[in-house]
Order: structure tokens, then sequence, then C-alpha cells
């Protein structure tokens, strides 16, 4: 069985402005145990779906269509009481700045066995137990947990977040780029103490980041999204092999790599995502496409299956192979950057 | 690109002391953070040296140093034949115009009061350019070779109307208005997103490669100075372990701190299967620096010979240096 069911989502910011389209349409689903990496650019909606499975969006945030199912219920029509037992019981977040959340004035160890026992019947001393349990897991000394936040370092506070997210062994982990901010050595570490948690406890992980070489590692699917919708997902091991939609292309060609490939000159996607406010028509790339066309402009592509476990949201399926090849080419997305700079004169 | 160098570092040290309390006001014996602690390396004319490191490696305050962003503790710089002791005037003007910095988060360093030009053209104005058609054509073509286009349209905007990839290049427009030789640029992609980070490398890179720049990148990201630049210089707690070329520090790191670094990079091929050298991922206290290697505490490799050593660089190979007093052939070994 699915242990979540994300169904036609839309997802609104009301603003003074007027209302941000900010997810639209957006269905996946994950089994127990699997992991989804999510990439996309800054703004196109990530944190806004984490938050919203864990029904913490802000109060200008609204659910204004369709369903998340999770263990077969309906999370989106749950009540306050419902929805704060799901949390950390059964579903639990880690987000980037979630290190700067810990209290000042209590040990970290205070924090997370009063976190335990107000979410669980556990008596103290099993609750000090499980609080030793999960640190050992995460790298921590037991003697931590007697440490006020401003004595650990950066690394420390994170396993700690992790460490207390993790300790009622939640059917499902959130993580939104919990290791951004920190090192790449301590980074490494702390995503391999992830990964040895969630597969010792078969919890399905939702992993938000910018970094596709973690997805890569880290993920055995991949949900690309752009301006609020899904553009590819598929297993990782197609993917990074070949991927499909034109921003993927686009994506491949924009990463640097520490491995001795030659890949040629980097070549970045020019422009910038789509404003979610007004009127949207067409596909959501339109903008930054090499290869649209005129029914790409009025017709929003649906996310159709075009292989196992892969789907991708783009009229021309059957062009890959074009795609594929002329993506590859600098001149492909320079004509972009002029199409762009025309478009941009004519507005003005 | 010349043998000729440009700057050349030698010695240097920057050490922050620190109070710890009414104690330490009355005892003799000060405490310091060594941010940096006796580096010297040289940069050619028209290159590009990468500097990486974690934090608290002292890059970020290698670079502000060679801005004269801060005072050095000790040692020397030479820009361009002129030393950095040098306080003469003539000294003081070349060392502003021809040193410019680009900095990490191009939010901040725009004034939001400010007009693209406005922005653009302060430098040219403290440099006592006064003839306004000068100023506006100065402006239109720092533009142009940001790749700002059309640069008529964007000189008249405001930073809050650019994306952040266009407001880095409204920064790094202002950096080369008045033509520097020489740029330090701290982290400056670390804060766009990675479908546009290319353009701003390739910019770089262009400015080198069309103008002569020489360049000091500061970056944690290995990947991006694997791209961008000819050296790479690694620091660890305010000491250089490893410098040389690029692409053979990449593929054959001889320090075993720059051997985790590398292989602790994701890589985005999941058939790949990389293998990570376990370490302890804390730093040591920066007060109280291990004696000694300053990597030992943590070093796979250690043996008691390593709590002697004084950090002394040895060629390992052709132009590449390495401050373990092993060579790659032992380090494999005990493994
Ligand atoms: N409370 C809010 N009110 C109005 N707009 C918001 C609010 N929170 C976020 N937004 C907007 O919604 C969009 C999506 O934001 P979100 O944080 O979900 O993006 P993201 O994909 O997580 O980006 P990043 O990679 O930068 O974290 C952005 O345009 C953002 O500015
Ligand atoms: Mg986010």
């Amino acid at each position: 069985m699915n242990l979540l069911e994300v169904k036609n989502l839309d997802i609104d910011y009301v603003t003074k402005e007027g209302n941000l389209k900010v997810v639209r349409d957006v269905s996946f689903t994950l089994k127990q145990g699997e992991s989804v990496g999510l990439v996309g650019e800054s703004g196109c909606g990530k944190t806004t779906l984490a938050k919203t499975i864990m029904r913490l969006l802000p109060d200008n945030g609204v659910i204004s269509g369709g369903e998340i199912n999770y263990k077969g219920e309906n999370i989106v029509t749950k009540n306050k009481e419902e929805i704060r037992k799901l949390r950390l019981n059964e579903i639990a977040m880690i987000s980037q700045s979630a290190m700067n959340s810990l209290n000042p004035v209590y040990t970290v160890g205070e924090q997370i066995i009063e976190g335990i026992r107000s979410h669980t019947n556990m008596s103290k001393k099993e609750a000090i137990k499980r609080a030793e349990e999960v640190f050992a897991i995460i790298g921590l000394e037991k003697k931590r947990l007697k440490s006020y936040p401003h004595q650990m370092s950066g690394g420390m506070k994170q396993r700690a977040i992790i460490a207390m997210a993790l300790s009622l062994n939640p059917s499902l982990i959130i993580a939104d780029e919990p290791t951004t901010a920190l090192d790449v050595v301590v980074q490494d570490k702390i995503l391999s103490q992830i990964t040895e948690i969630q597969k010792q406890t078969k919890s399905s992980m939702i992993f938000i980041t910018h970094d596709i070489s973690i997805i890569s590692e880290l993920c055995e699917t991949i949900i690309v999204m752009y301006g609020g919708k899904i553009m590819e997902k598929s297993s990782s091991k197609v993917f990074f092999k070949a991927p499909y939609h034109p921003y993927s292309l686009g994506l491949q060609n924009a990463f640097p790599s520490i491995l001795d490939i030659d890949k040629g000159d980097l070549i970045s996607i020019p422009g910038a995502p789509p404003n979610l406010m007004g009127e949207l028509k067409g596909c959501r790339f339109k903008e930054r496409c090499p290869f649209r066309t005129d029914k790409c402009m009025e017709e929003l592509p649906e996310l159709k299956e075009i292989g196992e476990d892969h789907q991708i949201a783009c009229h021309y399926p059957e062009r890959v192979d074009e795609f594929r090849e002329e993506s590859k080419k600098k001149e492909t997305w320079q004509m972009v950057s002029d199409r762009i700079i025309n478009e941009s004169k004519g507005d003005a | 690109m010349s043998n000729e160098y440009l700057i050349k570092v030698e010695n240097l040290k920057k050490y922050y002391s620190i109070n710890k309390g009414l104690k330490d006001v009355f005892s003799k014996e000060k405490s310091y953070v060594k941010a940096i602690d006796d580096i010297s390396f040289t940069i050619n004319k028209g290159e590009i040296l990468g500097l990486a490191g974690e934090s608290g490696s002292g890059k970020t305050t290698t670079g502000e140093i060679l801005v004269q962003l801060q005072e050095l503790t000790d040692g020397s710089v030479t820009f361009d034949g002129y030393d950095f002791a040098d306080k003469s005037k003539e000294a003081n003007r070349r060392f502003r115009q021809d040193v410019q910095m680009i900095f990490q988060d191009p939010y901040e360093t725009l004034n939001p009061r400010f007009t693209i030009f406005e922005t653009i053209a302060e430098p040219l104005k403290i440099f006592g350019m006064k003839d306004k058609d000068e100023i506006y054509e100065k402006v239109i073509e720092a533009l142009e070779i940001a790749e700002l286009r059309p640069a008529e349209q964007f000189a008249f905007r405001y930073p809050h109307e650019l994306s952040g990839g266009q407001r880095q290049r409204v920064a790094i427009a202002r950096g080369i208005v008045i033509a520097p030789k020489f740029i330090v640029a701290d982290e400056p992609v670390s804060m766009l997103d990675v479908s546009i980070r290319a353009d701003i490398l390739n910019l770089l890179r262009n400015l080198r490669d069309k103008m002569g720049l020489t360049m000091l990148y500061v970056s944690h990201d290995l990947s991006t100075i694997k791209y961008l630049c000819d050296r790479i210089a690694v620091m660890y707690l305010g000491k250089i372990v490893e410098i040389g070329d690029v692409k053979e520090v990449i593929n054959n790191p001889q320090h075993p701190y720059t051997k985790v670094l590398l292989s602790s990079v994701p890589i985005a091929d999941p058939d790949y299967i990389r293998e990570r050298i376990e370490i302890d991922d804390e730093l040591p206290d920066q007060i109280n620096l291990p004696v000694g290697c300053r990597f030992e505490p943590r070093c796979p490799f250690a043996t008691d010979k390593c709590k002697s050593v004084d950090h002394a660089l040895f060629e390992r190979r052709d132009k590449q240096w390495s401050a373990c007093i092993y060579t790659d052939k032992e380090l494999i070994l005990k493994k």
C-alpha cells in the first residue's frame, strides 16, 4: 500500500496583490520505505508542499484543492488535535533553519525528552533512554544531552534536531535542505546517518534540496518541480542517465562535477521562474524552453506516463532524442536568451 | 597566463585576540584565534586561484586582507610591486583602484534606493571622474561586459526589479567598472540558484580571458573551483595544507585533508560508488589548536610523528605542494 498519496493538490498564498498559485495539480505517491528527492529552483514551491503535508502552512496559505492521503486518511480534512498527534509520531520534519529553533535556556536533552513525553505516554526514564538511543545513532555522545545549544557546533545542533525528529520512529521523514548550511564533511556524514536510520526503521522520506547529486546518492525517486508543478518524476537510476523534460535537460547542463569527465562548458537556463500571481496559460516552462511551440503557449501539458515509473509534463515526449541532442548546444540556450531580451523590449 | 606574479603573500598571519573575562585582562598570556597562521602563496597575472576549505579555515579572512578590508597581523603582501605596508598616497590609490571585491550576497551589497546606474557609477565618481557622458559610457560598457542586456534598460532599474543572478551581475559590473587588475570573489555564486550559477562562473572566466583580470575565488565548493580556477589552495585551520594545479589536486590529492574533502562530495551518478573516508567531523577548538599538524587529531593516517611537525610544504608532484610529512605512496600503504 502507498504510505502517502498526494492527489491534485492546489495551494495558494493569499496576499495583498492577489493569490499566488504556488502549487498546482501536484500528484504523487510514496511507498513505505521509499525515499523521494524533490528538486527545483528557488520559489518553485518545495517548502510549501512539505509544510502542507505537515499541515504547517502559514495563516495566509490555503489548500484550495486536492487530497493528501496518509495511510489512507485525508490529512487535509483533519482537525488540530488529530494533526498534532500526526506530527512527530507519524510524520517528522527536519528543516534547514531548525538548528536555530532550539531553545537557548534549556539543555538539548530537556527539549528532546519533553518532546517525546508530550507525544507519548513514556515515563521520564523511558524517554531518556530513547533520547540516548537516537543520539547514539546520529553520532552524538550521550553527555551532549546535558549541553545547552550555545555549547554545540552547528553540526551538533542539526544532529540534535534530527535526533528529535526521529525519536518517535516516524513513518515519514520530510527533510527540507537539512544540511545546506553545513560544511561538506559534516553534511556528508549526517546524510549517511539519516539514510542509515531511514533504512533501519523502513520509514519513507521526502528529501528537498537544490543539489541533485545528493538525490542521486540518497533517493530512489526524483521529482523535478518548476513553477509549482511537477515537470518530471522518475527513478533516479533512469533520470541521471537520461532525463526527458527540457527543464531537466537544462538542469543537467548547469551542474559542475568534480569527476574528471569533460562535459564542456556549463550552461545556465536563461531567464527566471514564472510569476505565479496572474493568469497562467500554457506550459509553466514556456518562457525558458528552447523547444516550445504554439501549443505550449496555450495548452498546459498533463503529467503523463512515458515509461515504467516515469512521468513527464511535456507535449512532446516523442521528440526526446532531438531535445537531448539540441540541449547540449550553447546556441540552443543562447537563442532562448535572445528571445527573452526581445520579448522584454516588446514589453518596455 | 604569464609566470609573473601579481600578488605575493609571505608568512601571512592574522590573529584575533580574545578577552574571556576580567581574569584575562590581568594575566599576561593572551588567548588568540589564529585565523591565518603563516601562509605564503603567489598569484600570477591572469591567473585564477581557488581558495578552498571549511568554515573557520581562514579563507574569507585571507580574501579580506588581500582587498585591505582587514589589517594583517604579521607577514607581508606585495601587490604589483607595492608593499601593503607602503602607506604613501600613490600606493594607496593603486590598491583602492586596482583591487576590488565581489561578495557572496548580491542582496546585501546593493543599495536598494540607488538605480543600477547610480550603483555602478559610484566608484567612478569616487575616483574623480566628472564628465557625465564619460561616466554613462563606462557604466553601459560595464553592464555590457556583465551581460546585462539591453544595458540602457537595466541601467535605470532598481535592485528589487532584478533577479538574484542579475543582481550578482550588477555587483560584478560595479567591481570591474574602474578596470581593476585583481578581484577577490568570495562565494559569489553560493546564494544563487544552481540553474543560473554557470552564467556567473562563465562571466568571471571571461573577465580573465578577455580583460586579463587576476582573481582569487574563495569557495567551499570544490566543483565550482574545479570549473573556474587554474590553481587551488586548500586551507585547514589557518594553514595551507595543499596547493597546486586544480585538476592535479582534485584528481591526485596528496594531503589527507584534501582527500577527505573530496571524498565527501556527492556525485550525480547513481552507478558511481564513492569511497568515503571516515573521520570525526567536528573541528577542533580554534583557540587551543592541536600542536604539530593541525589535522592530526582527525587524520585517519596520523602517527606520533605528526604531533611534532610544523606544516612545511613538500613538493610531492610537479608544482603540487602538500603539508603532509608522508608521500601519497606512504599514505596508501598505511590504509
Ligand atoms: N507566507 C507566504 N505568503 C506569500 N507568499 C509566500 C509565502 N511563503 C512562500 N511564499 C512564496 O511562495 C513561493 C514558493 O515558496 P517556497 O518556499 O515553497 O519555495 P521553495 O521551492 O521551497 O524555494 P527555496 O528553494 O528557495 O526554499 C515563493 O514565490 C515564495 O515567495
Ligand atoms: Mg524551501
